[in-house]
């Protein structure tokens, strides 16, 4: 009895024995999948059937009270642009969905300058950011993340949850984020140098430049916010009662 | 062997846990959202370049000052310079011209790109007996066209040029 025990235990512990149980496992964990599969086809429960219906989340863009995307029109600004000038540029988002939701704006503001390659533009790193004064507004329910904003990029949160359409009526409109475009005078009187042999040559810096100024509107679902903004946008909020704030 | 038997356990361990895990990842991220954009601008002209010219008759300087096409909107003064032996009379029949505390000749009006002044004369007294000899100079200034924030225009006569930067090309 002792030699037969003896016996067992040795071929037990020889590596073919582990090697052929370890094949065993993994074709078990497999096939177990497979063979579940196989008997839910052989048996047939009652049909039933039930509607999933998702809802969709949407948001838009409203320039001077009109929604726009693609192009931001500056409908208020003429193509001669007056240095100095205050222009009408009021900015907002609208919920356009079916959802509630929180959004959140980045503006972007630069200057391109001609270039001879194929898009005939590009980006100066030279003029100012600052000379473009697209003005924010204050205590409108937008908060600053200036952690992530710079002299180019400014992003903003909004506090609250815009709420989606109810019934047949639009969704809701944001307070404004911004309300005015000004393009500062100094850029009328910012030179470049040249010393050549003729003497000093100066010309406008600014002189054929384009201002450019780009919005982009990112919105999340209300439910489970906190989660879901720092899932998609990377950044850590704080939501009560509503009520969003940075961390 | 016994170290074999360990790393084809830990193999047996992490494949179990890879399938049993896997379906979880993923979820984490099924969250609505959504994006909308848009971008625009305007190309600036700043840059201005007025000309000058003048005619001269009857002992009197007649100046008109133009913009060229493609300049900036520009305000305009002109000031004669003869020195003391003359006196220097200036005429304006447009009345668009207005004297200033600081003897220059202020236009009144923009001078948008394409567009002439109105004539400025400038008449010398004392003119030199035969053989005599004088020198009547006129300059000119002008400034780019500055708005207020109600976009109201105006001139700055004071304003001073920044230098963004120079570039030496003597000797190229």
């Amino acid at each position: 009895m002792k030699k037969k025990m003896k016996k067992v235990k040795k071929i037990l512990a020889s590596p073919i024995v582990t090697l052929l149980a370890f094949v065993c496992a993994v074709g078990l964990l497999l096939f177990s999948s497979i063979g579940g599969a196989r008997a839910a086809l052989t048996y047939y429960s009652e049909t039933y059937s039930s509607n999933v219906e998702l809802s969709e989340i949407g948001v838009r863009l409203v320039e001077n009270g009109t929604e726009t995307a693609g192009e931001l029109l500056l409908p208020d600004v003429e193509e001669d642009v007056k240095l100095g000038k205050t222009y009408k540029e009021e900015l907002a988002v609208r919920n356009s969905g079916e959802i509630n939701q929180f959004a959140r704006v980045t503006v972007y503001k630069y200057w391109l300058i001609p270039d001879d390659g194929p898009e005939g533009w590009r980006k100066s790193q030279e003029l100012g950011p600052d000379l473009i004064d697209l003005h924010l507004t204050r205590d409108s329910g937008w908060i600053e993340d200036e952690a992530a904003s710079t002299p180019e990029r400014t992003v903003l949160y909004y506090s609250n949850v815009l709420k989606c359409a109810q019934g047949d009526g639009a969704g809701e409109t944001s307070p404004l984020f911004a309300d005015s475009l000004t393009i500062d005078g100094r850029t009328a009187r910012i030179v470049r140098e040249e010393n050549t042999e003729a003497g000093v040559r100066r010309t406008y810096a600014y002189d054929g430049a384009r201002f450019c100024i780009e919005v982009r509107v990112d919105a999340v679902q209300e439910h489970n916010a906190e989660a879901a903004i720092w899932s998609a946008w990377g950044r850590k909020v704080s939501v009560s009662d509503g009520v969003l704030s940075l961390e | 062997m016994r170290r074999k038997n360990i790393l084809l356990a830990a193999a047996a361990f992490s494949l179990t846990a890879g399938v049993v895990l896997t379906p979880g990842i993923g979820s984490a991220s099924a969250y609505f959202t959504t994006y909308t954009g848009a971008a625009g601008g305007r190309t600036l002209q700043v840059g201005s370049n007025p000309d000058i010219e003048e005619t001269f008759s009857g002992w009197t300087k007649t100046v008109t000052v133009s913009n060229s096409e493609g300049s900036r909107p520009v305000y305009v003064r002109v000031r004669a310079f003869s020195g003391n032996a003359y006196t220097l009379q200036y005429r304006d029949d447009s009345g668009r011209w207005t004297a200033g505390e600081d003897g220059y000749y202020y236009y009144g009006d923009i001078v948008n790109a394409g567009e002439v002044t109105a004539p400025i004369s400038v008449g010398i007294d004392g003119i030199p007996e035969e053989g005599g000899s004088f020198n009547v100079a006129v300059i000119y200034e002008s400034t780019p066209v500055q708005y207020r924030e109600d976009g109201s225009a105006y001139a700055d006569w004071e304003i001073r040029l920044e230098t963004l930067g120079t570039t030496d090309t003597v000797g190229e």
